[in-house]
């Protein structure tokens, strides 16, 4: 019996990178400006010693996640982001530091959607989501094409039930 | 086919429920407080009864408005008094049947039943909360004939005639092991208490209770007799409780249903189509196993009301011996094999085990240290080691007690530290499987698995560092389920 498991062949579109970057600059821009804001609560109202020391140990953490999560973490979940679809299965895996595979079989994939936020739409990309009986699973960046050809495969495969359901 | 108003004795039923939770708001505004001018009761007891008189007049009309009928293979149901809705419920989707018969349906000689569906939210299950025996029998047969037919269909297995086999009775001797196991007899305590206490609101006992107290303590030979009294009553007590529950418990299984009963003044049916049996469990807490006894579970789909219903209808009987278990469970259900020799995990799993960091042990260190208390005449810090001690002991033991095995079309898992639980089910009822490694178990080749049935939530099931090797035969074994499903195109 083979052991490894097999990567899915299919990759998402290269400006995820570019999206999850931006992603990040904005989360990561108002975890700073709260920072601020409590700095200068700190320095406005006196508040206790100690509460200033954990102000810069939580800024020092969070200068050094910021880092990791703006210039290093979208290349490699880039770099481990694989699907595959076939006429029974959809495949994921993902997660460079923990990875994960997932299997779900097309007769319990229930619904399948695009979604398009503001910055997906810049970079004219689109989210695929898809749930089944007791899960939602989301690939989250193809171009148009690839986006709504997907779909509609899903949604092809999905039409079979199985017996006693 | 016209609609049938349900049994006239849904407004004894509804009224007797009503009666009983209206009883409170009665006394306390009518006997308790009946003296107080506060405005909060002179308002308060024209709006008691004003309220009640509205409930029972949306009894009687609820009577008048909700209607049902059954056609060849579907119910419906009509009801609202305002909003009116209608509902189809086709046979094919009902999950498994349950059959409620309490101390007021006895006394009327009705039954209630509830046919429970996968659906979710508050229209999943179609009940008769009151209704002749006879009426619940022809439901059954109604409900349960249309599904055979439907099912010969698509099983390979030939069907004999259906015979009901019993499986299992509780005996006296059962139900006297029950009775220990489940440390019944200690519920007499907080029983005792809450009366203590109610007393006392009322009467106020409770100096008159310490002067005789006080008076008792000083005579050895009476206290002796009280504590044997206490605990005779106790066990007494908890003996005839585990009766009544589990009195009359017999599980007995047809070639395509499950049928479990229970109960002598509150008797509870279940009955559940084999194949919709998603998942098998076995429960054993510590005390089990040491007296050689065990819980079996059946996950499935339909949807019980409370969890504590669901807990108990899906269960057979908790205190089967643990053989009779085994064998019983391929007895009922054919198609599952369960496999007694289970692979164990690696040594290396036992030490990854111990070096993940348990948060209990550090939080519970981190209260010692700030708290330092002083009840024992022993420093924080023995505490602390001591609780290491606790917690890495639970888990040696759950990676003493992890199993695992892939059967042809079947996954056996057993996890727990104090109390396992065995797990078992089909390829072709996992709904979704997901191995996952983190960075520590990648170092040591090792990787999780989790799988997922149907149930209600979904029931997820995950076995922790097995070896690497594994988890990609697990992936394999499951990516080929195709052959075991058979397909409709919709």
């Amino acid at each position: 019996m083979a052991v490894e498991i097999s990567n899915p062949n299919l990759r998402l579109s290269k400006d995820v990178v570019k999206v999850w970057t931006i992603n990040e600059i904005i989360g990561n821009g108002i975890g700073f400006l709260v920072l601020g804001v409590l700095f200068y609560l700190d320095h406005r109202f006196l508040w206790w010693e100690w509460v200033g020391w954990l102000l810069l140990v939580a800024t020092g953490i969070s200068v050094i996640t910021a880092i990791w999560d703006i210039f290093f973490h979208p290349k490699l979940k880039y770099k481990h982001w694989r699907y595959e679809i076939d006429e029974e299965y959809l495949k994921l895996r993902h997660g460079a530091i923990n990875e994960q595979h997932q299997l779900v079989p097309m007769s319990k994939v229930q619904s399948v959607a695009t979604k398009q936020g503001p910055i997906l739409r810049r970079y004219r990309l689109y989210a695929l989501s898809i749930e089944t009986m007791g899960s939602s699973h989301l690939i989250p960046a193809l171009s148009k094409d690839e986006a709504f050809q997907l779909r509609d495969t899903i949604a092809r495969y999905a039409k079979v039930t199985e017996e006693g359901e | 086919m016209g609609y049938h108003r349900y049994s006239l004795w849904i407004i004894a039923f509804d009224s007797w429920k009503l009666g009983k939770s209206a009883i409170f708001f009665l006394v306390y505004f009518f006997l308790i407080k009946r003296g107080s001018d506060s405005f909060l009761f002179v308002y308060g007891r024209p709006a008691v009864l004003l309220l009640l008189g509205l409930s029972v007049i949306r009894i009687v009309l609820k009577w008048f408005t909700h209607k049902y009928r059954l056609d060849e293979d579907a119910f419906h149901l009509k009801e609202g008094i305002f909003t009116k809705s209608k509902r189809t419920i086709p046979f094919n989707k009902i999950e498994n049947i349950n059959e409620h018969t309490s101390f007021f349906h006895r006394l009327t000689g009705t039954t209630s039943i509830i046919f429970e569906t996968g659906m979710k939210g508050d229209e999943a299950a179609v009940e008769f909360n009151i209704l002749s025996r006879a009426k619940a029998n022809e439901l059954k047969e109604r409900v349960g004939t249309k599904k055979e037919t439907e099912e010969s269909v698509v099983t390979v297995e030939t069907k004999e005639e259906a015979e009901r086999e019993v499986h299992f009775r509780a005996e006296k001797k059962d139900l006297l092991k029950a009775s220990f196991t489940s440390l019944s007899f200690l519920f007499l305590l907080p029983l005792i208490a809450s009366f203590y206490s109610k007393l006392d609101d009322i009467f106020e006992v409770e100096e008159d209770a310490e002067g005789l107290v006080s008076q008792l303590l000083q005579s050895g030979w009476l206290i002796a007799t009280i504590v044997v009294l206490v605990i005779l009553i106790s066990i007494a007590f908890g003996i005839s409780r585990t009766f009544l529950k589990y009195g009359g418990f017999e599980i007995a299984s047809d070639s395509d249903r499950i049928y479990i009963q229970k109960g002598v003044l509150d008797a509870t049916k279940f009955s559940i189509s084999k194949h919709r049996v998603q998942a098998i469990e076995i429960h054993q807490t510590m005390l089990k196993r040491l007296l050689g006894l065990a819980e079996v579970k059946l996950t499935s789909v339909g949807e019980a009301r409370s969890d504590e219903q669901k807990l108990e209808s899906n269960s057979l009987y908790p205190f089967l011996p643990v053989h009779r278990a085994y064998d019983m469970i391929e007895e009922i259900l054919p198609s599952y094999q369960i496999t007694r020799k289970m692979d164990r995990l690696p040594r290396i799993s036992l030490l990854i085990r111990l070096l993940k960091p348990s948060f209990i042990w550090i939080i519970g260190t981190g209260v010692l240290w700030y708290f330092k208390p002083n009840v024992l005449p022993i420093p924080w810090w023995i505490l602390s080691v001591v609780l290491l001690l606790i917690v890495s002991v639970i888990r040696y033991l759950d990676y003493k007690h992890t199993k695992y095995t892939l059967n042809a079309s079947f996954v056996q898992f057993k996890t727990g530290g104090l109390s396992t639980s065995l797990f078992l089910t089909k390829r072709s009822k996992v709904i979704e499987i997901s191995v996952k490694r983190n960075f520590v178990q990648k170092w040591f080749g090792l990787a999780s698995v989790d799988l997922v049935n149907r149930s209600k939530p979904i029931h997820h099931s995950a076995i922790e560092d097995v070896p690497h090797e594994l988890a990609g035969s697990f992936y394999h074994w499951y990516q080929g389920r195709g052959k075991e499903v058979e397909f409709i195109k919709r």
